[in-house]
């Protein structure tokens, strides 16, 4: 697996004044589960490119910095070959469908197809990751006829079949209903247990809390903070970067609640659990700053 | 293969017989593949044509010289309307024959023939999508629409109406397609399409022994067509 | 306020596929939300309402008049929507033209609409960006655009087709501020949305839509509290109603605030 190293990454848009990214460094593990989080605008799709190579290779403009992929600085990779060890999954599944297959099966072989693998692979690898995305019985389908949740499981299938080592989801599910979105994460849940690299921008704070390993926070092009979760979420001034902690925490922060590690909790499961003991029966008030 | 055979042969021999017999070949190979009724739109709209050509040369055709009926005062000519003929036939030989091959083939099959004998996989890809997306684009056009009527523009009645209405429907489509197109070319480059490898395919070439022994018999016939031609025009 | 009766309404695409099969209520001044699956027929059921589709049996009726003698064009001066895909509307070069496009359709004569369309700007938050040109935005302001055009219309009725796509949090709370301030100037909100914590904490009425027919029709309260009917609608409930369900609480709320009220200090 491989790990990411990201050095002074800045960079800005052809004909804009403003650096999109400004000045970025950290690292990424091998396996790591990383979410991204920030208000609109903040760079997050930008970091998501840079990673993946499209900054600069696609997109030109003004460059600095190093981006590494094991020891492949990103920078001198053409994008066509860097994909064999980079995956990234877009927005909207429409525009992911290649438009030029008839069959959900052959359109997962697209990548494969363009990457030279010998045919008895590809059909294993096809198999492989339509087993994965729960999406086996569609395979005769036509890809426009799909629905949303259904496109966007077919587009990671898509990149999963060319074993990167990394994958990159930019806000995967914010075109879906809830049940595409359920979907998604689901198939996320997954591919995070398979032990590839996954780095995951999203909205959905709840999903980030209970995915990451590390959270990254972005504002502005620049990168405000890489922690744990919890860590992240307990922060008191997430407001002003445009984000809100999950639900559970924000309940927790209001009612002065934390937990052992003297954070607040970030997922259901323990705010119910911290919640009930503190409680002695139903439908009585919490006392304030109940401290563990 | 099959197209340049049909249209070369008749040509060669300057026999009409020959461009009968291509469309009887075209036509049973048509029905064979069960897709006859597709052609039928397109003979439709060129018998028009032709039976127009049929009318004028069978009456003004400047070799006329010899009455062959008459419809009331109008006089239709043998000469002319065997020349006519020939058109004709020549003309439905070349439509039918690329029927066959249109219809009978995928376009898909037809652009990964193209591309492994070498084509540039670009231009394969840009050609069949562009089936597969237009579809998708008229889909995007309602919705465009739907959103600007309900914004009270009017899209039905006098022709100024539907002009005035033109750029309110024309503006988002164009940029909605670019959208998109530079959303797909990003997601095209992430799968490697600009790869400089050499390609494989997931669908197996058919090519059976059948494939080989008509290639040669096609070709077989365009040499014969040819030699026959050569011997004629020596005599 | 204006009214909107929905009569035994259905509605068939093609002949034999029944999408709406006999809808029947009303909607009054509530803030109403249309929540179901995708396919349920919540898109099909408001472009009734804009006049895009006519019914194939059954009645929609405008404070009292059937719309289906109206115009497109005349029920846009009633009814406004705000469709999900503001690309998929914009055309003019300067954010100002395009949100007095509307109200110049129709009718309000050119003084007018342009001080209409300050106000919408205003409310939106978009007023210093009048001569920006819509594409240079970013998607989530370019929505903004999108639906300041819509309120510059000023009419009674106002729809948002998923209002909260690619937005993130500050967009969704000034969102929820529209809401919220078209509701106190008496304007009938609808909207079709996905976004359930967003339904909870804004909206006062949720219908649940599912294979044709509103299954449950009730306050956003009532509605989110029973489980087993949203879970048949593939919905979900908003977190903090499932939080309460895991502490078993006597009651539920719909957002933290209501739950901070209860428990806290």
């Amino acid at each position: 697996m491989a790990k990411i190293v990201i050095e002074n990454l800045k960079y800005k848009y052809p004909g804009m004044n403003k650096l999109a990214l400004n000045d970025i460094s950290f690292t990424i593990e091998p396996g790591e589960f990383i979410g991204i989080i920030g208000r609109n605008e903040s760079g997050k799709s930008s970091l998501c490119q840079a990673i993946a190579g499209l900054i600069p290779n696609f997109y030109k403009g003004a460059y600095g910095g190093r981006v590494f992929i094991d020891n492949m600085e990103v920078k001198k990779v053409a994008v066509e070959d860097l994909c064999e060890t980079v995956g990234i999954v877009f927005q909207n599944p429409f525009n992911q469908v290649t438009g030029s297959k008839l069959t959900v099966y052959e359109e997962i072989s697209f990548g494969l197809e363009n990457m030279g693998i010998p045919r008895e692979d590809m059909i294993k690898r096809i198999d492989d990751a339509m087993e994965l995305l729960d999406i086996s019985k569609y395979r005769d389908r036509y890809p426009f006829d799909l629905s949303g949740g259904q496109m966007q499981r077919m587009a990671i299938a898509s990149i999963i079949a060319m074993k990167p080592e990394v994958i990159l989801l930019d806000e995967p599910t914010s075109q879906l209903d809830p049940q595409g979105r359920e979907e998604v994460f689901q198939a996320v849940q997954k591919l995070s247990k398979q032990g590839i690299t996954i780095i995951m921008v999203e909205h959905n704070m709840e999903k980030i809390a209970a995915y990451s390993d590390r959270v990254v926070l972005l504002d502005d092009g620049k990168l405000i903070d890489i922690d744990i979760p919890q860590k992240i979420f307990s922060r008191d001034d997430l407001g002003e970067y445009g984000v809100e902690a999950p639900v559970y925490t924000q309940i927790c922060r209001k009612l002065g609640i934390k937990n052992k590690s003297g954070y607040y909790p970030i997922a259901l499961e323990e705010t119910k659990n911290l919640l009930n003991s503190i409680s002695k029966s139903m439908g009585k008030v919490i006392d304030q700053k109940g401290e563990m | 293969m099959y197209i340049i055979t049909a249209i070369i042969v008749p040509v060669l021999l300057g026999k009409r017989w020959a461009g009968i017999g291509f469309i009887i070949l075209s036509i049973i190979l048509l029905l064979s593949g069960k897709v006859l009724k597709k052609t039928l739109p397109l003979l439709g709209v060129s018998s028009f044509v032709l039976l127009t050509v049929l009318i004028i040369q069978g009456l003004f055709w400047s070799g006329n010289t010899t009455p062959l009926f008459n419809i009331g005062p109008a006089v239709f000519y043998k000469e002319g309307l065997n020349f006519a003929f020939g058109i004709l036939v020549n003309v439905i030989n070349i439509l039918l024959s690329f029927c066959v091959l249109i219809l009978t083939t995928k376009p898909s099959d037809m652009i990964e023939n193209f591309v492994r004998k070498g084509f540039s996989p670009r231009f394969g890809y840009v050609f069949i999508s562009v089936f597969q997306i237009i579809p998708q684009m008229t889909e995007t056009m309602s919705t465009i629409t739907d959103a600007q009527r309900s914004r009270g523009m009017e899209t039905e009645g006098k022709l100024w109406v539907r002009i005035k209405a033109f750029i309110p429907l024309i503006s988002p489509v164009i940029m909605s397609s670019l959208i998109n197109t530079k959303e797909r070319a990003l997601a095209l480059e992430v799968r490697g399409f600009n790869s400089k490898k050499k390609r494989t395919f997931l669908n197996e070439q058919v090519k059976t022994g059948a494939d080989i022994y008509i290639q040669i018999a096609l070709l077989l016939c365009i040499i014969a067509a040819l030699i026959w031609r050569i011997i004629i025009w020596l005599k | 306020m204006s009214t909107i009766e929905i009569k035994n309404l259905h509605f068939s695409y093609t002949e034999g596929e029944e999408i709406l099969k006999g809808l029947n209520f009303n909607i009054d001044e509530r803030s109403t939300a249309i929540i179901g699956q995708n396919g349920a027929g919540k898109t099909t059921f408001v472009k009734l309402l804009k006049g895009l589709l006519k019914p194939t049996e059954g009645e929609i009726l405008l404070n009292g008049k059937n719309i289906k003698d109206m115009t497109v064009a005349t029920i846009a001066k009633h009814i406004g929507m705000v469709f999900q895909n503001p690309n998929d509307q914009i055309f003019k070069s300067q954010v100002l033209d395009e949100v007095m496009f509307g109200p110049l359709q129709v009718g309000i004569d050119k003084e007018t609409a342009k001080k209409k369309a300050m106000e919408a700007l205003e409310v939106v938050g978009m007023a210093e960006e009048i001569h920006a040109n819509p594409y240079d935005l970013g998607l989530s302001r370019r929505k903004l655009v999108a639906i300041a055009s819509i309120l510059a219309m000023d009419t009674e009725i106002i729809i948002f087709d998923e209002p909260t796509i690619a937005q993130d949090y500050a967009g969704k709370e000034r969102i929820k501020d529209i809401i919220r301030k078209l509701r106190k100037d008496g304007k009938t909100v609808i909207t079709i949305i996905h976004d359930m914590n967003f339904v909870a904490d804004v909206f006062e009425r949720a219908i649940v839509f599912a294979q044709g027919k509103a299954i449950l029709d009730d306050s956003t309260k009532m509605v989110f509290s029973q489980k087993e009917v949203l879970e048949k609608a593939y919905l979900e409930q908003p977190d903090v109603m499932k939080l309460c369900y895991e502490l078993n609480l006597q009651e539920c709320f719909l957002n933290v605030d209501e739950l901070i009220q209860k428990y806290g200090v």
